[in-house]
């Protein structure tokens, strides 16, 4: 059992839902906007997530695409829908018994972290990829969608109190 | 007696919590960000090309003025096999470029002795270029196979040589009056019973008056060197690019009165080797100096004083 911020005010079931929410909605534009453009010679182009996969993967690069996609994608929605459904279970029955929904808590957190794969990606080639005219990448604005994304959910994990999944002794 | 005990503060868990507003906001600033992206995208055009060598969905771009107007979002054959259409998306602030009258073409690298045109695309790959219309609003257009010719806006006058062989003359040579460029040639064909080249000439608009029907005409290209006994050596120069490209040039006969203008259309002959008193000639004629000249002419009285002896 954790202590500390479980008895605070802030970790309550009310706050990890609507940081889930949040989060579920910071998806939304992370996986439609471009998240990247890279320039050529001048030349830009710009990629969402998924186009950056599925380019990754049209050059060949399978494993590269399929880390990408999974990070970028599987991962933050399962995240979501993961919470969704512990903060469902913690109000009714038929979710699932404690246990289990203790292990898919344990799970969520433990994969939380994870997902900042594509924004470390992004800062790094920002830093690196800079020869001016030549070749340049530069981070777009879907890219800080996903980071909000990202730190909701992680915060939203942070806020849901695994006690209620737990039926009261009296 | 004891004081009673103070009230004790009842606050009511509240029917909002504050938390909630952080989706809120999410949904403010993740529209926002959706709103401005769907606000920089412009209109959807089609293209249809005959050929599209080299043209890539999400890479390649179109320009206009050299800058970035929209980007190509993908490329299928026509139904029938009879051409390409290419979907492009345009930028917001290019949004006008889709009106009927637009030209698009794709620009290969070329390398001519006219000239290096889109060299740069040799590294980035081709680019779609436009000079747009004037017409209504429109989303589907036909592409040109090659670059619209560079002078729509210039009249000038067409002229035609008549020649035994057709030399070193391509298209885009220049055409020379006192070895200045006046014009170019734009086009060379057999004459109906291919006892003649026939040489379609152009001269740009300040200089059409140059062209009198008495002028003359002869073949500038190349260079050749005579040696005779009495005359010794003679070399024949010109301007460099017409020594590479070949090139036509002409003189008018300065004898006054001057011969009329010579009107659009008109043939010539077209000599090998100008006479030698051709190139003595120098008829007054006034030219018109245009807002086309490519360089600035310089101030009025430096102007006189140059002229002045």
């Amino acid at each position: 059992m954790r202590s500390g911020p479980a008895t605070s005010r802030f970790r309550n079931n009310t706050t990890a839902a609507a940081l889930a929410l949040a989060a579920a909605i910071m998806l939304v534009p992370a996986n439609i906007l471009p998240v990247l453009s890279t320039g050529f010679s001048g030349r830009d182009r710009s990629d969402t997530i998924l186009s950056g996969a599925a380019d990754l993967w049209h050059q060949g690069s399978w494993a590269v695409a399929v880390i990408v996609f999974t990070a970028s994608i599987v991962v933050p929605v399962l995240k979501l829908a993961g919470l969704g459904w512990l903060l469902l279970g913690s109000r009714r029955p038929g979710f699932g018994s404690p246990q289990r929904l203790t292990k898919l808590y344990a799970v969520v957190d433990f994969v939380g972290r994870w997902s900042m794969l594509d924004v470390f990606l992004a800062a790094l080639l920002t830093g690196l990829v800079q020869f001016g005219a030549i070749s340049s990448v530069t981070p777009r604005i879907g890219i800080v969608a996903f980071a909000a994304a990202v730190v909701l959910t992680v915060l939203s994990t942070w806020a849901f109190d695994p006690r209620v999944l737990w039926p009261e002794t009296p | 007696m004891m004081a009673d005990p103070p009230v004790p503060k009842v606050s009511r868990a509240p029917a909002f919590p504050l938390i909630w507003a952080v989706p809120l906001v999410a949904l403010g600033i993740g529209g926002w960000m959706c709103l401005r992206e769907l606000l920089h995208r412009g209109p959807e055009v089609t293209i249809d090309f005959s050929d599209a060598s080299g043209v890539e969905s999400g890479k390649t771009v179109l320009e206009y003025k050299g800058v970035s107007a929209g980007t190509v979002e993908a490329v299928k054959l026509r139904p029938g096999l009879e051409g390409v259409s290419i979907r492009l998306r345009l930028n917001s602030d290019a949004a006008s470029l889709a009106r009927a009258g637009s030209e698009f073409w794709i620009v290969h690298p070329e390398i001519g002795f006219s000239g290096v045109r889109g060299l740069d695309t040799i590294v980035t790959g081709v680019r779609i270029n436009v000079l747009p219309g004037q017409g209504a609003p429109a989303k589907r257009f036909t592409g040109l196979d090659k670059a619209p010719a560079p002078d729509v806006t210039d009249v000038g006058r067409t002229f035609f040589l008549r020649s035994d062989r057709l030399g070193s003359l391509t298209a885009g040579a220049p055409v020379l009056f006192r070895e200045f460029k006046v014009g170019s040639v734009e086009a060379s064909f057999l004459s109906q019973d291919s006892t003649k080249v026939l040489i379609r000439i152009h001269i740009d608009a300040p200089y059409v008056d140059l062209v009198r029907a008495s002028s003359r005409f002869w073949n500038s290209g190349g260079f050749s060197f005579k040696v005779s006994l009495l005359g010794g050596a003679e070399l024949k120069d010109t301007s460099l690019e017409s020594l590479i490209t070949g090139g036509v040039a002409f003189a008018t006969p300065d004898k006054e009165p001057l011969a009329p203008s010579a009107p659009n259309g008109s043939l010539f002959d077209l000599a090998s080797e100008p006479d030698k008193d051709w190139l003595t000639w120098a008829p007054r004629i006034p030219v018109k100096p245009t807002e086309s000249t490519a360089e600035p002419l310089p101030k009025k009285s430096i102007l006189t004083d140059l002229i002045k002896p």
